[in-house]
């Protein structure tokens, strides 16, 4: 090799090399123990251990070990709260601490778990995985938990956890009444008590002397003017300040001061706070028609039929497809035969009396009969006598138009 | 075993000539073994020999090897990342919430990815400074010189570096994004007659939505990387091409010609100059053994020592400095102050300055600020190497007397944007009022 002269640069820069290399290090070992901090791992441990103790070593064994979540696709809700929380489901630890303890099981009848999640009830953000963050208050995420704690920070009269329900009226608004809402009832009875209707708008009723309150949920914190709010400065707290004093918040409103004492401002603060466009589905919203709408003669021509001799045939279903036009029902669909005849039509369709076909039916009676209108034997006994009255009834009218008829000719 | 070209047929062409393996993992003979060491390209990355002074930690301070450091880190970092991302209007956010809280390492690669930018943005801005100030855009007395284009170059890759930034500021899908592209692409908006059209561009449509989105990661992941990626090898080529750094130029041109002695001409194999079996010969004096240094260690080891370092000191900062996750895009609120990225506050700044309201007439700086004034700085930085009159003496050195004047002017602009991107960054609040840092802003509120 050619003879160069020293360099320097080995004896300076390989104790840097090896700073550089030791810093690599350190760094490598402070994100992997970035990544293994989080508390989940230690209520992970000592959930299985709480297991273990009240079940035995076998049943530990089933717990789930690292980040769980509940995927509500519909919500579009990814809610990890149940990495810590893992006592939710289980039963038996209906006393035990936070996470760990069991959820309460009424609410959760009407709102399984796998199709609400837990955000959409208790708030929070169900993104996170570190206590702090998901529970919240926290910067950048504007739902914190509804919890007890929330519920003192705001001194909730009465009922700590009440601000949950919130929640509940963003699905139930147009309840009347929602078992377990307490707040939300009262504030609903107080918007009518009170005629807040008389200068706002709600739901698309309502005078226009105030803002339209439909969606004043949705209206940000930025929005308000907190200039004249002391104590927390969030949209909540401006709203409970507000309904009890309005001018102390907005000097020229017209808005009168009603007294409200702090529960019903509270109530009312929680019941405007939940008009939202939350995300929500239709088919998680109680109290929404969901049918096509029927026209008042629609709606009065069933009323007349399930009043009138025909009143068996409609109530029982038949009339979706039949007529019975001796005793004044008439099908909107008419796919089938219509009935008043059916005594005859079945000698000769089938060659059979009306006893034995709609003892035994064929072709899509038979379908109809055994899967969609399923008869008891008396039932089938009070169809056939039916039947026999409506022909009757048709041959009598029959004879009756006939009369008129030969009538009519004498007449001329 | 040899690899060799799939064109390229073992058989020799004609008398002599020998065919040339892409690599040989057994040489057989010196010949072959010379052949394979030639033509393979990551063996020439670097010179053979290094000028000793180039390699000094305070005339370049290795501020472009940072760049290429962080450029890496940053490829490297987002190749995952585009793995996680969705970049689509409702679920971009939640996919970074997830990249955030439960992916595994998650958190601490989005910091490695968003501090590398910033920084990056930061070095790349130094180093076109470093390079300002030493006049290392000047040709030297080499042939076939062309500094000044590798300085060109080096302004496309800058601007390239500010709008990778600006296209992934966008793609969380939150409030800090979304406003500050709206902040950005309105001041392009204010260009006289084309700069609606530009901004339709940008956006593809009237306003923010599901194909700017699509646009801006689509720009972000693809097309500027790749841009940045080809010019970022042809700069590191001129620089071969052009000799090394402008203070190997000086040296040439200052130092006094010394006397080479004259090896005799001899036909010797590439190991047996390796091995010295073949008569030492030498160039050019900047290549005398005592103004000179192997690439390999003491170039390598150095350059090592900066692109690990920069990994280490980035991969520190990403897991002490959270980034930020603002609430989901919102275009029925603006949060206030609405900010542009930071190295585009200066831009901000100068908007809001010349904004002028006399009565009911506004103004609007948006064009004077957002448009000619950067439009007339990156057009003198982009041909100043062509009206720079200062001499040769004045390129590959610190503060030379030569361009005192034009050093003092570039100093006095970049010395404004530095103190307009602070104040713009930690000294304005909401309605864009000044705070002193020691100043609490008012309180943001929050909905409970």
């Amino acid at each position: 090799m050619e003879k160069r002269t020293d360099s320097p640069y080995p004896r300076r820069d390989r104790p840097v090399l090896a700073a550089v290399g030791i810093l690599l290090i350190i760094s490598t070992a402070l994100f992997a123990w970035s990544d293994r901090r989080h508390d989940w791992r230690w209520y992970q441990a000592e959930f299985k251990e709480l297991v273990r103790e009240k079940f035995g070593a076998e049943k530990s064994l089933s717990v789930p070990s690292g980040t769980q979540q509940i995927w509500v696709k519909n919500l579009g809700n990814a809610d990890r709260c149940i990495t810590c929380h893992q006592g939710v489901l289980w039963k038996g630890f209906e006393t035990a601490d936070h996470p760990f303890r069991t959820h309460p099981a009424e609410p959760l009848k009407g709102h399984p778990v796998e199709r609400y999640g837990c955000t959409s009830c208790h708030g929070g953000q169900g993104y996170s995985i570190d206590a702090e963050t998901a529970h919240g208050p926290v910067r950048h995420w504007e739902e914190p938990v509804l919890g007890k704690s929330l519920g003192e920070a705001y001194s909730i009269v009465d009922d700590k956890k009440a601000l949950m329900q919130m929640n509940c009226n963003v699905c139930h608004r147009f309840d009347r009444e929602t078992k377990g809402a307490e707040f939300i009832n009262h504030a609903k009875k107080l918007l009518n008590q009170k005629g807040c209707r008389a200068c706002h708008v709600v739901n698309g009723r309502g005078g226009t002397i105030g803002p339209d309150l439909t969606w004043v949920g949705d209206k940000a914190a930025e929005q308000f003017d907190m200039s004249r709010l002391s104590g927390q400065r969030t949209a909540f707290a401006w709203h409970v300040a507000h309904l009890k004093d309005p001018k102390a918040l907005v000097a020229d409103t017209v808005m009168p001061n009603f007294s409200f004492g702090s529960k019903d401002a509270q109530a009312l603060a929680m019941l405007v706070m939940s008009w939202r466009h939350a995300p929500v589905p239709v088919e998680f919203r109680p109290g929404v028609a969901r049918t096509d709408p029927q026209t008042t003669e629609e709606i009065a021509e069933e009323a007349r039929m399930k009043s009138g001799p025909g009143a068996w045939f409609v109530k029982t279903g038949c009339f979706i497809c039949h007529s019975i036009s001796s005793l004044g029902v008439k099908s909107a669909a008419q796919i089938g035969p219509d009935l008043s005849t059916a005594v005859l039509d079945t000698q000769s369709r089938f060659g059979r009396t009306v006893d034995d076909f709609i003892n035994s039916p064929t072709g899509t009676m038979q379908v109809v009969l055994s899967r969609q209108i399923i008869l008891s034997p008396e039932e089938k006994l009070v169809a056939i006598q039916k039947l026999r009255e409506a022909y009757a009834e048709h041959e009598k009218q029959k004879t009756a138009a006939g009369k008129g008829a030969s009538a009519a000719a004498v007449a001329h | 075993m040899k690899l060799t070209l799939p064109f390229r047929s073992d058989e020799p062409s004609a008398p002599g000539v020998h065919p040339k393996p892409l690599w040989s993992w057994s040489p057989k003979s010196d010949r072959e073994a010379g052949d394979a060491v030639v033509s393979n390209f990551a063996l020439h990355w670097f010179p053979a020999k290094v000028f000793k002074p180039s390699l000094d930690w305070n005339y370049s301070f290795w501020l472009g090897t940072a760049s290429a450091a962080l450029l890496l880190l940053l490829t490297l970092s987002g190749l995952p990342l585009l793995l996680l991302y969705i970049p689509s209007v409702e679920r971009a956010y939640g996919s970074v919430k997830d990249i955030e809280y439960v992916v595994t390492f998650g958190k601490w690669i989005r910091a490695v990815h968003r501090i590398g930018a910033h920084l990056m943005v930061a070095v790349v801005f130094l180093h076109l400074v470093r390079v300002f100030l030493t006049g290392a855009y000047k040709n030297g007395s080499g042939r076939g010189q062309k500094r000044e284009w590798n300085w060109v170059i080096g302004v496309v890759m800058f601007l390239l570096t500010l709008f990778l930034s600006f296209t992934g500021y966008l793609l969380p899908w939150d409030q800090l994004a979304y406003w500050a592209i709206t902040v950005g692409t309105n001041i392009a908006s204010s260009i006289p007659a084309v700069g609606p059209t530009i901004r339709w561009l940008l956006l593809g449509g009237r306003e923010i939505d599901q194909a700017t989105l699509l646009r801006f990661y689509v720009l972000h992941c693809f097309f500027l990387p790749v841009g940045l990626g080809v010019l970022f090898a042809y700069h590191m080529w001129r620089i071969r091409k052009d000799g090394g750094l402008a203070r190997a130029d000086r040296e040439a041109l200052l130092a006094e010609k010394r006397e080479t002695p004259a090896g005799p001409t001899k036909t010797y194999t590439l190991l047996g100059v390796a091995r010295g079996q073949a008569p030492a010969i030498r160039a050019a004096s900047l290549e005398a053994p005592d103004v000179s240094v192997n690439a390999v260690n003491d170039l390598v080891r150095r350059i090592a020592i900066v692109v690990l370092g920069t990994i280490a000191v980035v991969g520190m900062l990403a897991v002490f400095v959270p980034s930020p996750l603002e609430e989901p895009a919102n275009a029925l609120i603006t949060p206030n102050p609405a900010k542009a990225p930071w190295y585009f506050l200066w831009l901000q700044e100068i908007v809001t300055i010349t904004t002028v309201r006399i009565g009911k007439f506004t103004i609007n700086g948006a064009f004077l600020g957002g448009v000619i004034l950067p439009g007339i700085l990156v057009f003198l930085a982009t041909f100043w190497p062509w009206l720079d009159r200062s001499g040769a003496a004045g390129a590959g050195v610190w503060f030379p007397a030569d361009r005192k004047k034009q050093n003092t002017v570039f100093l006095a602009i970049c010395l404004v944007i530095v103190v307009l991107t602070v104040v713009g960054t930690f000294m304005r609040g909401p309605y864009w009022h000044f705070y002193w840092p020691w100043q609490s802003w008012p309180e943001i509120p929050s909905r409970i």
